[in-house]
């Protein structure tokens, strides 16, 4: 509200005409059309003539050197203000006819001696200036203070409220404008506190903008009195359901963490929404004080889900800690659950040996729900409910008799990549069910696995993990038979099987661990790395110790070759996302300064990076003594570095500048001309700038920065379009997978046009990227119009291997979990980032920056890192007993209500369902009825429900 | 006809699938990867005709929308990030022309224009498209008459293709070449206001109500959404103005014309009733669409009772009925009609919903009458003994026009007699003169 230029109704037009007419009074009245209008002026009804004159009459006593009549007087004015009524288009009548005598009472005024009378007047002349708002800007504050300052203590001075709502407005503007100007010119004049320096800088500096004033102090008044009026004005408003004006106006004075003083129960909920927009350290500030509102009006998981977006485990325990309601204590465990926080943080801040207690201190049911064991189980259940369950065939997915091409094709494609591209299909769509006809129900030894060759094994075997995925306790045992595999790849597939299935959940028995870390120290690369990348999903997020005492020597091992030191750097970037943690940053950092330069040369090697830049994921400028340290290394993987742990720490954070920077970076053009050039690039590594690949980071980064804001998301769109239109190959063809990170799970009409548009690009590496990119968009959602798309790119490049092996792998992506998973990383109204779930997206699509590289190549399994950002997008209600318990719901789009009048509907086009209910990325659910109050406040994922004690059937009712 | 489909479809099935056929071996005979790409014809179906009608710029160059509507810090915050990025993109933009200036893909461009030019080749003619028969043939015809199976030439705008649309034509060949795109139909262009009327609110005597009203519901919805965003309603559509001939309907409106910046289209009743049916339908359509162009934008219509009464011009005022309250919402465009038989329009078209806010124009009081008077003779030279009062103070039916036409008539009167000055006479024999041709036929005084 308190913008300068909001002053709207007050000065329409009336004063604007009566000023001409006292400027045509000079001018000898010449215009004929003019001077009607003064007549018209000077025509009043009888009423207003009356009025008009006892005004007068009381200016004139004003005037008049009688002093017991000023009393008096300055009373029936003030009535006769407060009484009148105004409409939109006009002002008020008194006002307009005192308009005129504005600047004779200003004068008088200051003859006058201070008395509670000239307080009065002031009071009175601060009304008179909303009239003059545009040539003297500030009069009303300015006589507001004046007036407070002439009361005596003891009887402070009126509600401003009193005087209407136009005149609270006003002075909420006012107050921002001076507010602004004064840490401005503090500014410029440092260090100048005492009052009487304030006001000579504010008189210069007033001095500049309008007319020169008789009086030295232009508004007096010390910062705080101006943040008790303000805090006086936010209470009004805040009653008058302009919680939006209020909230402005005390962020404005930079006192927005005082509001949880003033709302009361009625008003909280509307307060807090414009974080993502504000500069670094405001937001926080910001967050805070809806969190301590939160807080105090016992609204537990709101409060925790900011606590997560701060990301501050010491609030995070607090909140955990504070209901005593074990149902909310459990709702809130499942909060917890999905934003994959580290159980440690809820502990209390013990001694090494407290953990132990900590964790025997829940109960048995809390860390069920912390662990998401039940989660398989619950998956399962749900997607028998949707009539889902029944495994899917590859035909099922491809559809391909619907697909145009002609026939006696299929014998064209080299069949070992088509069935690998079965095997990521079969994985993805039957994600979680545990039923898959190619892998779990297969019989012995006639398993989709010896469909495949080599390094295609062990992808099919690791897809096991996926088909079982969350599901602990039948999962390990239908993957431990191939552990005992004589095939080297299948043993590694297994393992990261092993990992695979049990990401996101925490069991008891550690499995993950126990059977990955022997194979940690394993002297066979695959199984080395199978292992290691398996340990870092399954325990993605958790921060936990033993991990980094398992990983940390082979990334500072020397002797080891740089895939596994990076991938070992990849594994505890997951496990220690958003963590900062020194050690791991420290020993990557040292590995980075020491590795040859050939070998950081490697492909490898941007693993390496971006498990270090995966330490500092959210956490802003957390991440600054790093990015210095990485100025330091030589050889030109820092920039890429640079860009990696920059982007990360701002993920989601929708920073104007930082997205800057990163366009800075896509501006220069790497000029990488015909093919041998290359090659002899390749051999000549000493010239710096041919590296490339921090630009590819740097569009990535964009999107990576931009997106969780919707303005900036939607905005960042057209700057990847403008990337495209003028980047070089390298930023071409990272752009469709900026779309797709951007818009994870997310189909959006233009979005799919955009990228419909990239597959048929004649870079045959931006077709791919954007085939991927459309699978990433569509993960999870089933969506009929991406699914014709793609078979009509499978038709269009049935004869392009890489593409048509991408095409099937996007094909799968769309039918994800058969339409029941999503791999959007915001959840809870997507307002909370999942850490995890951004680094699986990253890790993936950094492997898509060198497509040829990594997953066209051998390491097509890299696939598999979505599985941490894979989650069910249900909407399941529990009773008491934790026992699923169908209730009616109703699920729509969901609709930006915030500062909107009244209480609008929150979705629009909404169906009624029974629970469990799947839930898209920008759809909500509200409970039907009001029988069940859910504990938790967004409806999303696991949600308890308890009966509403108040709640009557509508027939009881009627009777 | 069916000689050339048959003719034409045998090749079209058999020849590419040979083709492919024989591609796929030279395919499989190059190991490189690289050098096969893009051989074949690519099946992607071309799609022809405007399947979606382009509203406003192009969806992937469009700024999101800004909620709240409200006016809060939390919009401006919002209006700010959209600004940062557009100055983002223009830095970008900016660096990238001065890296690698557009100059050399400009020339590249110019050659590709003279080429096509050099395949249109000139003259040119323009046909009719009547049918489209594939994605590279269709059939015109010409002004001369005999229509061609012609081919399509592969650069013109498949989207733009619809049947009906004129095409140009290449001179021998008759090859499409080209689509002209006719733009908004010429009988609304002429609706469109280019030069706002001189007629302010101050030249309207009283009518304060009416003014107030009509600012509200039209001019404010247009200059500050949020209020009544705020308030929670949705401001009204529009207005209809009614009152008996010559109290200031059309003024207001010219006033409003004049005040506002909005697109105004005017348009009388009459000219909505076109020779052919489904004209008039189609112009409101028309006229509608080029409001929501120009948007903001107001439409008035006058004398609406031309087509609005009782369905007796029905489609005009179905399609009037479904522009006001139809399923396409017309955000910005708010529409003023004026009638001076309100009862005999149809009930459909006033009911809240449509044109929700009625104002009545009625014969001015005293008061107003004086104003009204004080305009127009303000800028005359009366003798004193003209006492304005005493035609205020008569109790006959003036309405606005009349009193204008009083004070005409009296300074014509002066003016035939090269006087200077008005005289009383004049103004009473102006005010019988009027009044009887008011009144015409009826003999003044007869029914007193």
């Amino acid at each position: 509200m308190p913008e300068p230029t909001v002053a709207i109704p007050v000065t329409s037009e009336d004063p604007k005409k009566k000023k001409q007419n006292e400027k045509e009074s000079t001018d000898e009245q010449t215009d004929p059309k003019k001077k009607g209008e003064e007549k018209q002026g000077e025509e009043l009804s009888e009423e207003d003539l009356q009025l008009k004159n006892e005004l007068e009459m009381l200016v004139e006593r004003l005037k008049e050197s009688n002093t017991s009549l000023y009393r008096p007087a300055l009373e029936t004015l003030r009535t006769l203000i407060r009484t009148s009524t105004s409409s939109m288009t006009s002002v008020p009548k008194p006002l307009k006819f005192l308009h005129q005598h504005y600047p004779g009472l200003q004068t008088l005024y200051e003859a006058w001696p201070p008395s509670d009378d000239k307080s009065l007047f002031a009071d009175i002349l601060s009304v008179l200036a909303m009239t003059y708002s545009d040539s003297e800007p500030r009069g009303t504050l300015r006589y507001r203070l004046l007036s407070a300052s002439l009361r005596p203590e003891s009887s402070p001075l009126t509600d401003p409220g009193l005087w209407g709502h136009e005149y609270v407005r006003h002075l909420a503007a006012e107050l921002g404008e001076e507010y602004s100007a004064r840490t401005l010119g503090e500014d410029v004049e440092v260090e100048e506190q005492t009052e009487a320096n304030l006001d000579g800088e504010d008189k210069e500096k007033e001095g500049d903008q309008k007319e020169v004033k008789k009086k030295p102090a232009v508004v007096p008044g010390t910062t705080d009195e101006l943040r008790s009026l303000a805090m006086e004005c936010a209470t009004f408003l805040l009653h008058h359901n302009a919680e939006p004006d209020a909230v402005d106006l005390l962020q404005e004075l930079e006192i927005v963490d005082r509001i949880a003083e003033l709302v009361d129960e009625n008003t909280y909920e509307r307060v807090c929404q414009c974080v993502n927009l504000l500069p670094t350290p405001d937001d926080r500030a910001f967050l805070k004080a809806a969190h301590s509102i939160y807080g105090q009006h016992n609204k537990f998981p709101q409060a925790l889900s900011l606590a997560i977006r701060l990301g501050d485990p010491e609030l995070i325990r607090r909140d955990f800690n504070a209901p005593a309601n074990p149902l909310m204590k459990r709702q809130l465990a499942f909060l917890l659950a999905r934003a994959q926080i580290p159980r440690e943080w809820l502990e209390p801040q013990a001694s090494e040996d407290g953990a132990e207690d900590g964790e025997s201190e829940l109960p048995e049911d809390i860390i069920d729900c912390l662990c998401n064991t039940h989660l398989s189980e619950h998956f399962r259940e749900f997607g028998k409910e949707l009539g889902v369950s029944e495994a899917k065939s590859l035909e099922d997915v491809y559809k391909s008799h619907l697909e145009n091409t002609r026939s006696s094709t299929a014998a064209n494609v080299d069949s070992a990549r088509g069935n690998l591209a079965g095997t990521f299909v079969n994985a993805f769509v039957n994600a979680g069910f545990g039923n898959d006809k190619l892998m779990v129900e297969a019989e012995e030894g006639n398993s989709w696995i010896y469909k495949n060759k080599d390094h295609g094994m062990m992808s099919a075997a690791a897809s096991l993990g996926l088909s079982l995925l969350w599901d602990t306790d039948v999962g390990l045992s239908h993957v431990d038979k191939y552990t005992y595999s004589a095939e080297e790849h299948i043993k590694a597939g297994a393992l990261l099987a092993t990992g695979i299935l049990n990401t996101g959940v925490r069991t008891e028995a550690d499995a993950a661990l126990a059977l990955l870390g022997d194979y940690v120290e394993n002297k066979s690369v695959p199984l080395k790395t199978s292992a290691i990348t398996g340990l870092g999903l399954a325990y993605a997020g958790s921060h936990r110790e033993d991990i980094l005492q398992l990983l940390l020597p082979q990334v500072s091992d020397d002797a080891v070759s740089m895939e596994i030191a990076s991938l070992a750097s990849l594994a505890l970037g997951f496990v220690f996302v958003g963590s900062g943690n020194g050690e791991i940053a420290s020993t990557i950092l040292q590995t980075l300064m020491e590795r040859e330069d050939k070998q950081l040369e490697e492909k490898w090697a941007r693993y390496m990076i971006l498990g270090l830049a995966l330490l500092y994921l959210g956490l802003q400028d957390g991440s600054d003594a790093t990015i210095e340290t990485l100025k330091a290394v030589e050889h030109p993987i820092s920039k890429q570095a640079v860009v990696l742990v920059d982007m990360c720490s701002y993920a989601g954070s929708g920073e104007v500048l930082k997205v800057q920077s990163m366009l800075h970076l896509c501006d220069e053009h790497i000029v990488k001309t015909t093919k041998d050039q290359k090659d002899k690039d390749k051999d000549a590594p000493e010239e710096p700038p041919q590296d490339d690949t921090f630009q590819a980071f740097a569009v990535l980064g964009i999107a990576l920065v931009a997106m969780g804001e919707e303005v900036g998301a939607e905005m960042s769109m057209r700057t990847l379009n403008h990337l495209m239109h003028y980047g070089e190959p390298v930023i071409r063809k990272t752009v469709p997978l900026a779309l797709g990170l951007l818009s994870a799970s997310n189909p959006q009409l233009p979005v799919l046009d955009t990228l419909s548009k990239y597959s048929h690009d004649n870079d045959l590496a931006v077709a791919l990227n954007a085939i991927f990119a459309m699978g990433l968009v569509g993960a999870g959602t089933n969506n009929a119009r991406l699914a014709q798309m793609l078979r009509q790119l499978a038709g269009y490049y049935y004869k392009e291997p890489d593409c048509l092996f991408m095409v099937r792998i996007a094909q799968g992506l769309v039918h994800m979990g058969k339409g029941t998973i999503t791999i959007n990383p915001f959840f809870s109204d997507r307002n909370i980032m999942s850490r995890t779930a951004v680094a699986g997206l990253l890790a993936t699509l950094v492997a898509f920056t060198d497509a040829k590289g990594f997953v066209l190549d051998k390491y097509h399994w890299m696939v598999y890192f979505l599985v941490t950002a894979m989650y069910p997008r249900f909407l399941i209600t529990l009773d008491e007993e934790l026992k699923p318990f169908p209730v009616t719901v109703r699920v729509g789009q969901a609709v930006d209500v915030v500062g909107q009048a009244g209480k609008p509907r929150t979705i629009s086009g909404f169906q009624t369902h029974s629970t469990p209910v799947r839930i898209g990325t920008t759809e909500r659910a509200e409970l039907a009825t009001e029988e069940f109050i859910p504990f938790a406040h967004v409806l999303e994922g696991f949600v308890i429900l308890h009966k509403n004690p108040g709640y009557e059937k509508e027939d009881k009712m009627e009777l | 006809m069916v000689c050339i489909a048959t003719t034409g479809n045998a090749p079209s099935g058999l020849g590419p699938a040979g083709q492919g056929k024989g591609q796929q071996q030279e395919d499989g005979d190059k190991k490189n990867p690289q050098e096969q790409k893009k051989k074949w014809e690519p099946p992607l179906p071309t799609r022809v005709g405007k399947k979606k009608k382009k509203k406003g710029p192009d969806s992937a160059s469009k700024l999101p929308a800004v909620h709240p509507t409200t006016r809060c810090r939390l919009r401006l915050l919002k209006m700010e990030r959209i600004k940062d990025y557009l100055l983002l993109e223009e830095e970008f933009i900016q660096n990238q022309e001065r890296l690698k200036p557009e100059a050399t893909r400009e020339e590249k461009n110019e050659e590709d224009r003279t080429k096509v030019d050099d395949l249109r080749g000139s003259p040119m003619a323009v046909g009719t498209l009547e049918e489209i028969i594939d994605d590279e043939h269709a059939i015109i015809s010409t002004a001369s008459g005999p229509e061609y199976y012609v081919s399509i030439m592969s650069f013109v705008d498949k989207d733009l293709l619809e049947p009906g649309c004129q095409v140009l034509l290449h001179h021998k060949t008759q090859a499409v070449i080209g689509v002209l795109q006719d733009d908004a139909d010429p009988m609304v262009s002429v609706m469109k206001l280019d030069k706002a009327p001189t007629e302010s609110y101050a030249d309207i005597g009283g009518l304060e109500n009416q003014i107030q009203e009509i600012k509200e519901s039209v001019e404010l919805p247009l200059t500050h959404p949020e209020l009544y965003e705020e308030m929670g309603i949705k401001p009204p559509k529009g207005v209809i103005l009614y009152g008996v001939p010559g109290t200031g309907k059309t003024l207001l409106a010219k006033a409003v014309a004049n005040q506002t910046s909005a697109t105004f289209l005017r348009v009388v009743g009459s000219e909505l009733i076109q020779k052919y049916l489904g004209d008039g339908p189609k112009l409101v359509r028309e006229m509608f669409r080029v409001a929501e162009e120009h948007a903001p934008s107001i439409v008035f219509i006058d004398e609406i009772d031309a087509i609005g009464t009782k369905r007796r011009i029905q489609r005009t005022m179905l399609e009037l009925l479904n522009q006001l309250d139809g399923f396409d919402t017309r955000g910005d465009v708010k529409v003023i009609m004026a009638t001076n038989k309100i009862e005999s329009l149809d009930p459909a078209l006033i009911r809240p919903g449509r044109i929700d806010r009625k104002i009545e124009f009625p014969l001015p009081d005293i008061k107003t009458k004086r104003h009204i008077f004080k305009l127009h003779t303000s800028r005359m030279s009366l003798s004193e003994d003209v006492d304005l009062e005493d035609y205020i103070t008569a109790k006959d039916d003036l309405s606005g026009a009349d009193i204008k036409a009083v004070c005409t008539e009296a300074g014509l009167l002066a003016l035939r007699e090269r006087r200077m000055r008005v005289t009383k006479a004049d103004f009473t024999s102006a005010r019988e003169k009027v009044l009887y041709r008011k009144n015409e036929g009826t003999p003044e005084g007869l029914y007193l």
